[in-house]
C-alpha cells in the first residue's frame, strides 16, 4: 500500500491533512481528510460572565472574528431575552457586510484566483497572489488592498477595533456612528459595489470565458448532490446576519426552515474512528454514510449553499448575477463545488450593495442603539452566516449570567463530510494506475477542498499558525519518495 | 526611525500566547525608546503585512515548536535569513505567507520595514485552551524582553 499525504503543516503540528492511500498496483484505494483536535474551548468558556463570551470567541480565529462576535452577540441577546433596537441591528449588519467584502475579496484574489488565473497546474512559485497581481496588473492588486482597508475601516468605526470587534453587548452596541462617519462609510460602500462588479467581470472574462475552466467547473470530478443550508430573510432571500436557516434537498425542494433555537431538532453529529472532529448531518434525513442523494443527511454550508437554499438575493445587482449564475449552470440547485467561487463573488456584490443600503437608512445615526436587558438570563442561540458557512453559538447560564455550558457549530465543521467526499472523489478521479502523480495533479485534488476554504482555526476553535501545503509521497513501505511544497 | 514590535499568537491557547505576554511587558516597561509602537496581533500573511505599513523596522515575537531546543529557548533571526520563512503564525492559510505578502505590498508601493527580526520562543503546550503559560515558557519572558530591548537600542 502506498500513501500520499497532502499536508498543510502548522507550527502547532496540529494541522489538517489529506491522506491518500493507493493499493499495491497504484490504484486509488481510499482517502481521509483529517482535522486535528485542539482541546477544550467550550469548557474554557464555562464559568465566565456570558457577555464576555462574544469577545472570547473572537480569539478562535484571526480570519473571521467578526462572525464569531456577531453570532456570540446574538446568542447573548437571546440569553437575556432582549431584542436590540433597529439601529443596533443595522449597525451590526453594516459592520458584517463590510467584513464580508474584505473576506470574500481576499479569498478570490489570494486563494481561488491562483488556480484559475495562473492555472491549476502552473508552477507552485507562481500560483499565489503575487503571481495573480503580476498577471492581472498592479492596479488591480492595489484595489484588492484598498477593498481590505475600507473593510477594516468600517469594522473599526462600528466595532471599536480593526480586526477583533468588541462593541456588541447584550441588547445592542456600546456606541453608534456620527453623520461624518456615515458619509465616509457610504463613500467606501459605493466604491465597494464598483469593485465587486469589476471582480465579477474579471471572473466572467478569465474563468467563464475559458472553455477548459468551464468544463472543469461543470465536470463530474467536483460534483456532489447533497442538501444545502443557508440563512434567509422573511422573503427567503439570502441574509448573512438574521433570519431562519433554510434547508433544501438535492432536488431543490425546501425541506424546511429553522429558527436559531430550533437547531438541535435539525442538526445531529456523526462520529468516525479516524478523526476527532464530528460530522454534522440533517437529523430529519439521517446519517447514511459519505454518500450523495436525497436519503443521505449530508449537507453543505457555503456561499453556493446559501444561494441554493434561498429564492434569490435581496439587492438588485446581485439578483441579476444570481439569475445569470443559474441560467449559465443549468438551473437550481447547482451541485458543482467549484461554482462556490462564483457564488462567493455574487455574495461579494450583495454585501457591498447591502452595505450602502444600510448606511443610507435614515435611522443609522440614531442614538437608540441599545435596549437595556431587564430579564434574568437563561439560555440562548445565535446564528449568522460566516463566510465559510452557517455559524451557531449556543450558551447556557445560571441566573447571574455566568456560563454553565457552551456549544459551537462552525462553518468548516458543517462542511466536514462534504469536504471528505469532495477530496476523495477528486483523488479517485485523478489518480490512476501508471499515471504520474505530479504536483499539478495533487493541486487539483487540493482544489476540491480549497473551494470550501476550510478554516482549521474555526473547526478546532483555535488559531493555529498556518503554513503552506506540504505534499509528501511515500512508497509502499512508507518511505518518503518526494516532498512537494506549495505556498498559499 | 519608526519601529513596530508585534506580539503574535493566540492569547487563550496556552504557550501560544507568549508573544502577547512579552509584547505587553515591553509596552509597560517604561523604557521604550522613542518611535517604537507595540501591538498584539493574531493575523498572518496579508493582514500582518498591512499592520507593518509605515514602519522602517519591525520585531515579531512568536511561539515556535521545533523540538530541537529546550522549552523556553529564545532565539532571534532576520526574516530574510530564515531557513523557512513560512513558519509559525507568519502565514495565513486563507491568503499567503508574510514574505509573499511583503513582496505584494512592496510591488504596490506600500512602505514596509526593510528589516524584520523574528524573536521565537520554543514552546510546549499549544493544544489546550488556557490563559496560562507553561512554567519554562513563562520563565523565558525576562530574557526575551532583555533581548528585544537590546535590538531596539541597536536599531536607534
Amino acid at each position: 500500500m502506498q500513501r500520499i499525504s497532502i499536508d498543510p503543516i502548522t507550527r502547532l503540528e496540529g494541522h489538517g491533512k489529506i491522506e491518500i492511500f493507493l493499493d499495491d498496483e497504484g490504484n486509488f484505494a481510499n482517502s481521509y481528510f483529517q482535522i486535528p483536535e485542539l482541546r477544550g474551548f467550550e469548557r474554557f468558556c464555562v464559568g465566565r460572565q456570558v457577555e464576555e463570551v462574544p469577545i472570547l470567541t473572537n480569539r478562535i480565529c484571526g480570519v473571521c472574528p467578526e462572525a464569531h462576535h456577531m453570532a456570540g452577540a446574538k446568542a447573548v441577546d437571546a440569553v437575556y431575552h432582549v431584542d436590540p433596537p433597529r439601529t443596533a441591528k443595522m449597525l451590526r449588519e453594516l459592520l458584517y457586510s463590510a467584513f464580508y467584502c474584505t473576506d470574500h475579496t481576499t479569498h478570490f484574489y489570494a486563494l481561488a484566483g491562483p488556480d484559475f488565473i495562473m492555472g491549476p497546474t502552473a508552477p507552485v512559485a507562481e500560483r499565489n497572489i503575487l503571481g495573480v497581481i503580476h498577471k492581472v496588473g498592479l492596479e488591480i492588486g492595489g484595489k484588492v488592498i484598498q477593498m481590505r482597508k475600507y473593510g477594516h475601516s468600517v469594522v473599526e468605526m462600528i466595532g471599536g477595533r480593526k480586526v477583533h470587534p468588541c462593541t456588541s453587548i447584550p441588547g445592542g452596541l456600546t456606541k453608534g456612528i456620527t453623520t461624518e462617519q456615515r458619509d465616509e462609510i457610504e463613500k467606501m460602500g459605493r466604491w465597494a459595489i464598483e469593485f465587486a462588479q469589476f471582480t465579477l467581470q474579471a471572473f466572467n472574462d478569465i474563468v467563464l470565458g475559458n472553455k477548459d475552466y468551464l468544463d472543469l467547473i461543470l465536470g463530474d470530478i467536483y460534483t456532489h448532490r447533497t442538501y444545502y443550508i443557508g440563512m434567509v430573510d422573511e422573503n427567503n432571500k439570502v441574509n448573512f446576519y438574521d433570519g431562519k436557516v433554510s434547508v433544501v434537498g438535492p432536488d431543490g425542494v425546501r425541506l424546511g426552515k429553522y429558527a436559531p433555537n430550533e437547531y438541535p431538532d435539525w442538526i445531529a453529529e456523526h462520529v468516525e474512528p479516524w478523526t476527532y472532529l464530528k460530522f454534522p448531518y440533517l437529523k430529519k434525513v439521517g446519517w447514511k454514510g459519505f454518500v450523495d442523494g436525497k436519503d443521505s443527511g449530508v449537507y453543505m454550508a457555503t456561499p453556493l449553499s446559501r444561494l441554493n437554499a434561498a429564492d434569490g438575493m435581496a439587492t438588485p445587482l446581485a439578483q441579476a448575477e444570481y439569475e445569470k449564475f443559474y441560467s449559465t449552470l443549468g438551473g437550481k440547485p447547482v451541485h458543482q463545488r467549484l461554482a462556490i467561487h462564483w457564488a462567493r463573488l455574487i455574495e461579494l456584490l450583495y454585501a457591498a450593495e447591502r452595505w450602502v443600503e444600510l448606511v443610507t437608512d435614515p435611522e443609522i445615526t440614531s442614538d437608540n442603539f441599545r435596549t437595556i436587558p431587564t430579564e434574568k438570563p437563561t439560555e440562548g442561540v445565535g446564528i449568522v452566516e460566516a463566510p465559510r458557512g452557517t455559524l451557531t453559538h449556543h450558551y447556557w447560564t445560571d441566573e447571574r449570567g455566568v456560563t454553565t455550558r457552551v456549544n459551537l457549530i462552525v462553518g468548516t465543521t458543517n462542511n466536514y463530510a462534504p469536504i471528505q467526499m469532495s477530496t476523495k472523489k477528486a483523488a479517485q478521479s485523478l489518480i490512476k494506475k501508471g499515471g504520474v502523480i505530479s504536483e499539478g495533479l495533487l493541486n487539483m485534488v487540493e482544489m476540491a477542498f480549497r473551494a470550501y476554504d476550510p478554516c482549521f482555526g474555526c473547526a478546532t476553535h483555535s488559531l493555529p499558525g498556518q503554513m503552506p501545503l506540504e505534499i509528501t509521497i511515500r512508497d509502499a513501505k512508507g518511505n518518503t519518495v518526494d516532498i512537494l511544497k506549495q505556498n498559499c | 526611525m519608526k519601529t513596530l514590535v508585534v506580539g503574535l499568537g493566540n492569547p487563550i491557547l496556552g504557550d501560544d500566547g507568549v508573544g502577547w505576554r512579552i509584547a505587553e511587558e515591553i509596552q509597560h516597561s517604561g523604557s521604550l525608546p522613542p518611535g517604537v509602537d507595540v501591538v498584539c496581533l493574531a493575523v498572518g500573511g496579508i493582514g500582518l503585512m498591512e499592520a507593518l505599513e509605515g514602519y522602517e523596522k519591525a520585531i515579531i515575537i512568536d511561539a515556535i515548536v521545533t523540538h530541537r531546543d529546550p522549552i523556553g529557548t529564545t532565539s532571534s533571526f532576520r526574516l530574510d535569513q530564515a531557513a523557512d520563512p513560512s513558519f509559525s503564525h507568519l502565514t495565513s492559510a486563507h491568503d499567503t505567507s508574510l514574505p509573499n505578502a511583503i513582496q505584494v505590498g512592496s510591488d504596490l508601493g506600500i512602505r514596509l520595514p526593510d528589516q524584520i527580526t523574528i524573536v521565537a520562543i520554543e514552546s510546549q503546550k499549544v493544544y489546550d485552551f488556557s490563559e496560562e503559560l507553561s512554567t519554562p515558557v513563562a520563565a523565558a519572558i525576562p530574557e526575551a524582553v532583555r533581548l528585544i530591548m537590546e535590538i531596539l537600542r541597536e536599531n536607534r
